[in-house]
């Protein structure tokens, strides 16, 4: 019609092109990976792939016929959930009392100390986890083991720790949402602290707590190089607690790089089960979590405060010693998360910062090809181009995908629940599964090997769903009166949220964006097969190969030769990560301070 | 009604003429550039120049999804008065407040019908909604200051129609902020957030944001509730000056505020107009029984 009316068209057409990009990218994901699978299971026979517990790749395309190879993935599907059930056992168990303890029981000025420690848990690479796993985990268990150590136990131990963060922060929200009415409900009656801990304030958060321990399951089911280093990875059932034993996702990473045809079709169908394992676990998530919130507001609703009296009541009845175990339990775990990340972060300093200090050649080195020195900073270099890239093309994508969900649409559009499920599907996907994407799609599309951008690609469709989840929130968080004050000046919706929405998301928007970060610094599933995963010289440009900084140590640990120099790689990430976690509570907090106009300090002119 | 409506439409050219010296910044017409930037079509300019502050609503009814927010009000507002709206909580007067400048539309599930015409024009028709929220400005229940510097709030609105000129800026701000009695309080502080000013300040800041469009109305819903006394009354010293060349309408709660600052009067209940007249009739002789037991305070 005119200027300013196109202008608004062209921007709500921009805003959904980004929202459609989310929703191709996920059906492109299960299309490709599904269509790429389907060979595999008429080669090989559907029946015969998932339930035969032989898994010995042969070259069938060497040979033709008959099938010399045999494709079963059986004991790897048994592997994945005795590995995951072992995490859960003590990763989950450990995180629900870590959690009781931090919301009921710790000292208050302990609390935030505490829960920030918890909190880097989930900052630290997975491969950092694994290369703990190595390096510290396994000698131990090797001195009562038959084995070197690896097997179900140090892979349970090490996914526990993986998935405690997760668990203690969902089940402390939780715990801390239950009315304080309970607990002095509970007391009136002549409850003791612990007693209303245990009987009253922890059923009541009982399903926010199971939502938090089926997180950690997706994320045990998901996790790929932590596992790898420490699972042994013999394609064969695991056997008591130490035995070299193979998960799905180790699977994918261990052959992917030589796989002939068949052997790479029943690679991607290894990775279409292991999707279809993890999107079972998420939906399971969202009913319990939405039985969780509906749970409570009906209950503090006062309709059901009658039956809410009783089970109290009823608890309160519970024999009088076992909320006193689980005080001690309580404190107990508590003091082993904070003690575990501590022990994890001293030991690799401890051994990683003489190396930094002795070979400055490890991080300024130029790189020689057959030299016996090794240099990470082609590594820091191909790191650094990733995130860059990577960051460009998912920041502008989510951002705008999460402006047209929350300011163009109304929530109960079909369109924005096929958006909405895309972002869920997406953020549940496990990072092998991108990896697996990736190779077969980008690397194929752009010169056929391994390269950055290609790399660069595939992880920034796996940071959409924290980009659009977050700016969303802050979207949210923004006053509606802001809106409504600038829509009654007579600017448009276009204005509106560029000059008076965007400006108040941005603390939001920024931290989300470095944590973004992060994440792709830690990442090193994705990148293996797509981005490149072999330490050599300076990548050339975004169309040569390059190992960022998480694969360098993935490679430089399981060769052996330079655990040394492993070790002060893992202490690069870990300060890197940190460093990033640290300037986004910092960046958000200051911009929040400025934009809410601090009055002190200005008035003094 | 038609005889009142000849009374009200008497005088209008002259008016309009008079506002438009006294409010026009100058040389820069806001209109003007924004046709001149292509912002706004030539036909709408013409027509925002007949664009008077007189409101006349026929037999407006407005529903959320099934529920009846509006029923069957009519009503004619006369230029450059203040009109109170009072009444109950729930009985329509802020949405029939939000009805004048549609912010409804972005309630969702709202649907409208009925005639709306401000000066003379279908606002409902094929018109600008956003020419439209520029001449009828609106302020909020809680001051809502964009997270800005005061300048940057008081020039939002000139900026969204194409004015960049730092000076004419300049002087919109120092025109508007005056209007608003707190220039000199603000003059110093022009470059610091907005944020960082009193509730009170803030609201008045959000009233000088609107008049520096120079809107022909300004609706106010209940602009006063979260203020103290003080900067109460020095809204209500604001409006008063304001009706001078400005439509008033004010949704308030509080009925010796109605009474010291409005010309007419307008009781809602239960989403019908029931009472609409002189503030004074209103207020001592109501000719509704329900009205004399509102404003007597029996019941709301």
């Amino acid at each position: 019609m005119n200027y300013a009316k196109g202008k608004e068209k062209a921007g709500k057409i921009a805003f959904m092109a980004m929202a459609i990009v989310c929703i191709v990218a996920v059906v492109a994901i299960f299309v490709f990976l599904t269509v790429r699978s389907i060979p595999a299971f008429r080669k090989i026979g559907f029946f015969e792939f998932l339930f035969g517990d032989n898994w010995a790749s042969d070259r069938y395309d060497v040979y033709k016929d008959p099938l010399s190879g045999s494709y079963g993935i059986f004991t790897m599907i048994v592997g994945t959930l005795a590995a995951t059930v072992g995490a859960l056992l003590l990763g989950g168990v450990t995180g629900y009392f870590t959690a009781v303890f931090l919301a009921f029981f710790c000292p208050k000025r302990l609390k935030k100390p505490l829960s920030a420690v918890i909190n880097l848990l989930a900052g630290i690479p997975s491969v950092v986890y694994g290369f703990f796993g190595i390096v510290f985990l396994l000698p131990i268990l090797s001195t009562f083991a038959p084995n070197n150590g690896t097997g179900l136990l140090a892979t349970s131990v090490i996914l526990g720790i993986m998935i405690l963060p997760t668990v203690v922060s969902l089940s402390k929200t939780s715990l801390e949402a239950v009315p304080l009415a309970y607990y002095e409900g509970a007391t009136a009656l002549g409850a003791t602290h612990t007693k209303a801990v245990f009987s009253v304030m922890v059923p009541a958060a009982r399903s926010g707590i199971a939502a938090s321990l089926i997180l950690g399951i997706g994320r045990a089911l998901g996790e790929t190089m932590a596992v790898v280093m420490v699972a042994g990875n013999a394609p064969t059932y695991p056997t008591g607690l130490f035995g070299s034993f193979r998960v799905l996702t180790a699977n994918i990473v261990m052959e992917m790089g030589y796989a002939g045809e068949v052997q790479e079709d029943a690679l991607i169908a290894t990775g279409v089960v292991l999707l279809l394992f993890v999107l079972l676990v998420n939906l399971a998530f969202q009913a319990i979590s939405g039985k969780a919130v509906e749970k409570i507001t009906r209950k503090t609703a006062g309709k059901g405060r009658r039956n809410v009296l009783k089970e109290m009541r009823e608890n309160l009845s519970y024999p009088l010693h076992l909320p006193e175990v689980g005080k001690g339990l309580a404190w107990a775990c508590g003091i082993f998360s904070a003690v575990a990340l501590l022990s994890i972060l001293g030991f690799l300093f401890w051994k990683g910062v003489p190396t930094l200090i002795q070979k400055p050649s490890l991080l300024f080195g130029k790189y020689e090809f057959g030299s016996e020195d090794v240099t990470i900073l082609p590594s820091i270099v191909s790191t650094l181009m990733v995130v860059a890239l990577s960051l460009l093309i998912a920041v502008p994508v989510g951002c705008m995908t999460a402006i047209f969900l929350n300011e163009y649409t109304r929530n109960d559009s079909v369109f924005v629940k096929i958006v909405r499920t895309a972002i869920d599907i997406l953020a549940g996907v496990p990072s092998i599964v991108y990896g697996l994407f990736g190779m077969i799609t980008f690397v194929r599309i752009f010169t056929g090997a391994s390269n950055l951008f290609a790399g660069s690609l595939t992880v920034s469709i796996m940071l959409l769903p924290t980009i659009v989840r977050s700016t969303e929130e802050s979207l949210k968080s923004v006053q509606a009166g802001l809106r409504e004050g600038s829509l009654a000046l007579g600017a448009g919706k276009l204005r509106t949220i560029l000059c008076v929405v965007l400006p108040s998301a941005l603390p939001g928007i920024l931290s989300a964006m470095i944590l973004s970060m992060g994440r792709v610094i830690s990442e090193s599933a994705p990148f293996l097969y797509t981005a490149g995963s072999v330490l050599s010289g300076m990548p050339k440009g975004y169309f040569d190969s390059g190992a960022t900084l998480a694969v360098a140590l993935y490679r430089l640990s399981g060769e052996g030769w330079y655990m040394q120099e492993a070790y002060a790689t893992a202490v690069i990430l870990i300060v890197i990560v940190l460093a990033l976690n640290f300037l986004a509570e910092g960046i958000s907090s200051a911009l929040e301070k400025r934009i809410k106009g601090e009055n002190n300090g200005k008035k003094t002119r | 009604m038609a005889r009142k409506q000849d009374r009200i439409g008497e005088g209008y050219g002259g008016e309009i003429a008079l506002q438009n010296t006294k409010l026009g910044y100058g040389k820069t017409d806001l209109l003007q550039r924004a046709k001149e930037k292509g912002f706004v079509q030539k036909a709408a300019v013409s027509a925002d120049e007949a664009f008077d502050g007189t409101i006349v609503v026929k037999d407006a009814n407005l529903w959320y999804g099934s529920f009846q927010a509006l029923k069957h009000v009519s009503v004619e507002i006369p230029n450059h008065k203040t009109t109170a709206l009072i009444g109950p909580s729930g009985c329509g007067k802020s949405t029939f407040l939000k009805c004048l400048n549609r912010m409804n539309d972005l309630v969702p599930e709202c649907k409208v019908d009925g005639s709306f015409r401000i000066g003379n024009r279908d606002i409902y028709g094929k018109i600008d909604v956003n020419l439209l929220r520029k001449n009828v400005g609106m302020v909020f229940q809680k001051p809502n200051p964009f997270p800005m510097s005061v300048y940057d709030n008081v020039t939002y609105g000139a900026k969204t129609f194409g004015i960049r000129k730092r000076s004419e800026l300049d002087e919109i701000v120092e025109t508007s902020l005056k209007q608003a009695a707190m220039w000199e309080e603000l003059k110093d502080r022009l470059h610091q957030s907005a944020l960082g000013l009193s509730g009170g300040q803030q609201q008045r800041l959000c009233i000088a944001r609107a008049l520096a469009v120079k809107p022909k109305v300004i609706l106010m819903d209940e602009p006063t509730s979260a203020l103290d006394p003080i900067s109460t009354g020095k809204i209500e010293e604001l409006c008063k000056e304001l009706a001078k060349n400005t439509t008033i309408v004010i949704v308030t709660h509080n009925m010796q505020q109605a009474v010291r600052i409005s010309d007419r009067t307008a009781f809602f209940l239960l989403g019908e107009l029931v009472e609409f007249g002189d503030t004074e009739q209103v207020f001592h002789s109501p000719a509704d029984e329900r009205t004399s037991r509102y404003v007597s305070g029996r019941f709301g």
